[in-house]
């Protein structure tokens, strides 16, 4: 009997002081889709959560500001000078930055670094192989002078900015030479561990990471530039959105980082949860494979253009998430083209089809990635196209799946998310605006070559702008490309994304950049 | 004369139920007819399967009259009126499109019996066929199909038409394909039991004296009597069917969008559980409403079909 008015007694005391999950002061902890991640070696890293790993983890020569992309600054660079030739740029190292291991850093690992990235030939190397490193020179063409001197040598004149904004990117990250090549196996430069390991000076570094399921980070107590306030960073794998909404509502995350439009609506009236949004850089489109033969008709490719609700789908299935353009630099870059020609104009389309001697309907079919908001966004477009006698066959599969398919040019239409590379123009403009070889045999596959479009006049155009050394006039000869590219392109450019953080209230700090790898967590508090 | 046409029906029913019951039929339809009311009598006394038939019956019928029903149509989408609750306009409100989530699961109902009817036209009839083969011929025959169906059995059967479906490509006839190329197994293992059990049996070997060839026996007098544990079988497994079809539509494998199929439905609502329970929600009580149906059924059908049960 006392027994049972005891239990009575703790279930009263239960109700009364419901648990709360909530995370610790100095711990921050994260809902996120990271299951993309497949390497942790910055020479490998080209998806979007090994990204943001990266930035986090590793320090580069020279970062930029989230909020005006044009203001370059040294990190791991004190200062640089460009010589007259344009080709030969030379770094002052900062002194007195240490490796987590312990290890001071010099010249020698900034070079060892991005001569790694040649040698190694992974995806991303092209960020650093575009300016005429090979393996055999690149030991020549980037060199430690001193411990404080950096002497790095492109095969031609290229913008400047072009030059340094590559090495913002990932693979540009400098990794602890004497760590690193302390694990080398058969002159691997030490790539099979790090692959799963860690060799930076980041203001964070690695704790754990399982694939898929968990990456923890812990705060480098020896940074340089400040320990951050966080002593950890957990980042947990929760692929529902829904999942994640539920999370951050009762406290178990301190931010969710994949919520849909939908999601984000609901958190709206929370007054535990404000919205965090940032432009991204991130450029949705539809390629028009110009192996099939309606698509390659330009009257065609116009008329779908035509046949695209853009603006009633970024007001109600994307509200919030993803803004209507129509160019292919996001804006933000320099030369970002904000003119939208195109909206839903059925009647139009209808003419077009029928001058191109389709007025009895044409049938299409879209290889899409069957997450959200991908499947919805074919759907809509599905309808619309549908008013004009278009018929569109949705193929669902895996995100790899479409990708194969895309790569091997076997689509009709491929719906998809371009995300650029580093913060010049370049990066888009060489992959939606360049086409050297239009042979299924090409070395370089850009999306204008995954669409089968053949464009040695505008490739010539896009090789002009990259060597033009003065900004505004370098602009404007982005804006002229994408102003053709608009009208002739078998890209149906649509939306520019904006990423939303759901943060708890109590989270300040956390910083979202234009790219995604540009998050930073170095200031957060709470 | 109004009030003699009354009795006179009743009459006549009686007298068509006597004629039915009778111990002595004066022809073979007389027999025939017989059995099957007395089956169709027990069939009636389990009141959970009459509520299985009425369920099925129902499901016949909406798939048949969909177009007539239906408020709207399943597949045009309306964004400005996404995600709306249940309401006059809408009964069982909308889905992230702005489609009537009402008229997407009574046309729904007609990809649903596709597919079950479908399968159970491939699948009973390919099992049915190696099971007696296998049975009846025994030895190296029996040997080796069976070993080819234990292939089959020994991996679970969503896993199966998954692969299955990734090979031959999404699309619900290829998902069709696939959950009959993997549910044949068991109906061979029942078939093939029964023949064994009736391989030796005296009328067999009477057939056999009077010159009746393998094929014969085996279409004529060894199919009917497995026949009828098979259907049991069938109906059974129809829910699961059912529910692998719907699992296939969720991973994306199986009824292309914007095709209204429940699994489909299911994956395309599970986004918004929390805040729009019944665009997920709904069609999951729709797959649960008709596997029951199904399951009931199956069950009504066992007890009047087993032999052992013996028609009582």
């Amino acid at each position: 009997m006392k027994r049972c008015c005891l239990l009575i007694l703790m279930s009263i005391f239960l109700c009364c002081n419901p648990v709360t999950a909530k995370t610790p002061k100095h711990i921050l902890v994260m809902a996120a889709q990271i299951d993309d991640m497949i390497s942790l070696d910055p020479a490998e890293i080209f998806e979007f959560s090994g990204a943001e790993y990266a930035a986090n983890t590793y320090d580069r020569l020279i970062g930029y500001d989230v909020d005006n992309v044009a203001e370059i600054f040294g990190v791991l660079a004190e200062s640089w000078t460009v010589a007259d030739d344009g080709m030969t740029f030379t770094f002052k190292i900062r002194q007195g930055v240490t490796f987590a291991s312990g290890n001071p850093m010099t010249a020698e690992d900034v070079a060892f670094s991005l001569q790694r990235v040649i040698l190694l030939d992974k995806s991303p190397a092209f960020i650093i192989s575009q300016f005429g490193f090979t393996p055999e020179n690149v030991k020549e063409k980037i060199k430690a002078v001193d411990a404080e001197t950096l002497v790095f040598t492109t095969d031609k004149p290229y913008a400047p900015t072009f030059v340094l904004y590559c090495l913002t990117a990932t693979p540009a990250s400098v990794v602890d030479k004497k760590l690193v090549l302390s694990h080398e196996q058969d002159g691997d430069l030490g790539y099979n561990w790090l692959k799963t390991n860690y060799a930076g000076s980041g203001s964070f570094t690695l704790k754990t990471w399982k694939p898929a399921e968990l990456l923890m980070l812990d705060a480098n107590q020896k940074y340089w530039d400040g320990v951050p306030a966080m002593r950890r960073v957990i980042m947990r794998q929760v692929s529902e959105a829904a999942t994640q909404q539920l999370l951050l509502e009762k406290g178990d995350v301190d931010i969710a980082r994949d919520l849909g439009a939908d999601q984000l609506d609901s958190l709206k009236d929370n007054p535990d949860v404000k919205l965090h949004p940032k432009p991204k850089g991130g450029i949705w489109y539809l390629g028009l494979n110009q192996k099939n033969e309606a698509l390659s008709k330009p009257k065609v490719r116009e008329a779908l253009k035509y046949l695209v609700d853009y603006q009633q789908m970024a007001d109600t299935l994307l509200r919030g998430t993803m803004i209507v353009h129509q160019a292919f630099l996001p804006m933000g870059f320099l030369g970002a083209l904000e003119d939208k020609p195109y909206a839903l104009d059925v009647e139009k389309a209808k003419q077009l089809l029928a001058e191109a001697g389709y007025g009895d309907g044409l049938t299409l079919t879209m290889a899409t990635r069957n997450t959200s908001p991908t499947m919805d966004m074919a759907q809509a477009i599905q309808a619309t196209f549908a008013k004009a006698g278009v018929t569109v066959e949705i193929l669902p599969m895996d995100g790899k799946q479409a990708l194969t398919k895309y790569r091997a040019r076997n689509h009709d239409i491929y719906i998809g998310k371009w995300g650029p590379d580093y913060q010049d123009p370049h990066t888009n403009a060489s992959t939606f605006a360049w086409n050297r070889d239009n042979s299924d045999e090409a070395k370089s596959k850009p999306l204008a070559w995954r669409n089968a479009w053949d464009i040695p006049e505008m490739s010539e155009a896009t090789d002009a702008a990259v060597t033009e050394r003065d900004p505004e006039k370098r602009a404007a000869m982005y804006q002229a490309i994408q102003r053709e590219h608009q009208q002739v392109s078998p890209f149906v450019i649509m939306f520019q994304e904006i990423e939303v953080a759901a943060e708890r209230t109590d989270v300040k700090g956390f910083i979202l950049g234009p790219s995604f790898d540009s998050n930073f967590y170095y200031n957060v508090t709470k | 004369m109004a009030n003699n046409e009354y009795p006179q029906q009743e009459q006549t029913v009686d007298g068509l139920r006597q004629w039915l019951l009778t111990t002595t039929p004066c022809s073979r339809l007389q027999a025939r007819a017989g059995r099957s009311y007395i089956a169709w009598l027990s069939f009636t006394r389990n009141r959970l399967a009459v509520i299985g038939l009425g369920i099925i019956t129902l499901l016949v019928l909406t798939a048949v009259l969909a177009p007539l029903i239906a408020p709207y149509h399943p597949n045009v989408p309306d964004l400005e009126q996404r995600l709306q609750t249940m309401s006059m306009e809408h009964w069982l409100g909308t889905d992230q499109l702005g489609r009537d989530i009402l008229s997407r699961i009574l046309y729904g109902s007609r990809l649903t019996l596709y597919v079950v009817v479908l399968v159970a036209i491939i699948a009973a009839p390919l099992g049915l066929v190696v099971g007696t083969v296998a049975g009846y011929s025994g030895g190296l025959v029996d040997s080796v199909l069976m070993r080819i169906t234990d292939i089959f059995l020994a991996f679970p059967k969503l896993i199966l038409a998954l692969a299955f479906v990734a090979a031959l490509g999404p699309g619900i006839e290829n998902a069709i394909i696939a959950i009959a190329i993997t549910s044949w197994p068991p109906y061979a293992r029942i078939a093939r039991a029964e023949t064994i059990t009736l391989r030796n049996s005296d009328f067999i070997v009477a057939a056999r004296l009077q010159g009746a060839g393998h094929i014969r026996l085996i279409v004529h007098h060894i199919i009917p009597l497995c026949l009828s544990s098979v259907i049991v079988r069938v109906t059974l497994d129809m829910a699961g069917i059912i529910l692998t079809a719907a699992g296939l539509g969720f991973l994306g494998l199986g009824a292309q969008p914007p095709l209204p199929e429940w699994g489909a439905m299911i994956a395309g609502g599970r986004q918004f559980l929390l805040d729009q329970w019944w665009v997920a929600t709904l069609p999951g009580i729709a797959i649960f409403i008709v596997s029951l149906g199904f399951n009931l059924l199956g069950d009504g059908l066992r007890d009047v079909l087993d032999p052992r049960s013996g028609g009582k």
